[in-house]
């Protein structure tokens, strides 16, 4: 690494270097920010998902331990009807979910 | 599976990158007349065009959007003009260090180059407190793909305008006449153009990754908030 730097020419750093330079870190620092800001959204989902796995792992209540897995399994992969969970405030004004399966949270 | 590829893409826009900056600094010649500032050119022209067409792939996914009713075009559109916008961001600061560099100011507001991007720019950064003051999703959605068309459609028509116009100091560098640019400085700057766009690619493949993780989760709690004998919520309300 260093004989091929020390191969390359030598780069005018004059007057000009510190505005190139200054537009590059510019560049730089921008893809550091973004990377950051998207490495908390992943530690944030990491968490509810850790939450939520916790919760699955302890079973339903009433179902103490693992007997939730006993129930038939028609009855496990019944989807939560709209009318039996607490509804978001346009599901509450439209009558139906508010989000189609798949589809991104925007 | 917004994730599907992303690995690869990575490692490739990664690749990219560092080879357009090994052509930028040091096999790219110096410019006769800029001489060093020329090499921001290879970032803040890249940059501008990758945003430009960011926002216009914005309205085309819009348009799907308003066609199909399915609202994954709708988050395309949207993170498309995301990011975009950040890459605006980008344009616009190291257009002002250039500038400061080799005109001597920060910003010239005499020059529509700089302006109609500052406009194009501006007109994109209300998108967000246009959206996201609709409450209803279905609402939100369709206006905001009307949105996206309207400006998309404004992005080329304002770039021809500038074209037309008779511009002082801003150069053209594209020019079929009274030279252009060298075959070197050309490989460079598609080599760099290469690397933006992937890097604009990878990264709105991230972001919706992401956004669709998080959606499944909210969907994951959603279903399991079912309400417990007893009234009480089964989940620990959410955080953030």
């Amino acid at each position: 690494m260093l004989v091929l730097l020390g191969a390359t020419p030598a780069l005018p750093l004059d007057e000009a270097g510190k505005y190139v330079a200054g537009a590059y870190v510019v560049f730089l620092a921008l893809i550091v920010v973004y990377v950051a800001i998207m490495a908390a959204k992943l530690q944030r989902i990491e968490r509810e998902l850790r939450e939520l796995a916790s919760f699955a792992e302890q079973g339903l209540p009433g179902m103490p331990g693992r007997e939730a897995e006993d129930m038939p399994a028609d009855v496990k992969a019944q989807p939560v009807p709209v009318s039996d969970r607490n509804l978001t405030p346009s599901e509450a004004a439209t009558g139906r979910p508010d989000r189609v399966q798949g589809s991104p949270d925007v | 599976m917004y994730g599907k590829g992303l690995k690869s893409l990575s490692i490739a826009t990664t690749f990219a990158l560092v080879a357009a900056l090994a052509l930028v600094f040091f096999y790219a010649p110096l410019d006769g007349d800029q001489g060093f500032i020329q090499k921001i050119f290879y970032l803040h022209v890249p940059l501008a065009i990758t945003a430009l067409i960011g926002f216009v792939v914005g309205g085309v996914f819009a348009i799907a959007h308003l066609r199909s009713g399915d609202s994954r075009w709708d988050a395309y559109s949207y993170v498309s003009i995301h990011m975009s916008v950040i890459f605006g961001v980008a344009v616009l600061i190291t257009g002002s260090i250039w500038a400061k560099a080799s005109w001597g100011h920060w910003w010239v507001w005499d020059e529509p180059t700089l302006v109609s991007f500052l406009i194009v720019f501006l007109m994109y950064a209300t998108y967000y407190p246009f959206r996201y003051a609709i409450e209803d999703r279905d609402q939100q959605a369709r206006y905001a793909s009307v949105f996206a068309i309207v400006a998309g459609a404004f992005v080329p028509l304002n770039f021809m305008a500038v074209r037309m116009a008779q511009s002082l100091v801003h150069p053209r560098v594209f020019a079929t006449t009274n030279g252009g640019l060298p075959g070197s400085m050309m490989l460079t700057f598609l080599a760099s153009l290469l690397a933006i766009g992937l890097l604009w690619v990878t990264l709105v493949k991230f972001e919706l990754t992401a956004k669709s993780a998080s959606g499944q989760v909210k969907r994951l709690r959603r279903a399991l908030d079912a309400p417990a004998p007893g009234g009480r919520s089964r989940v620990a309300p959410e955080v953030g």
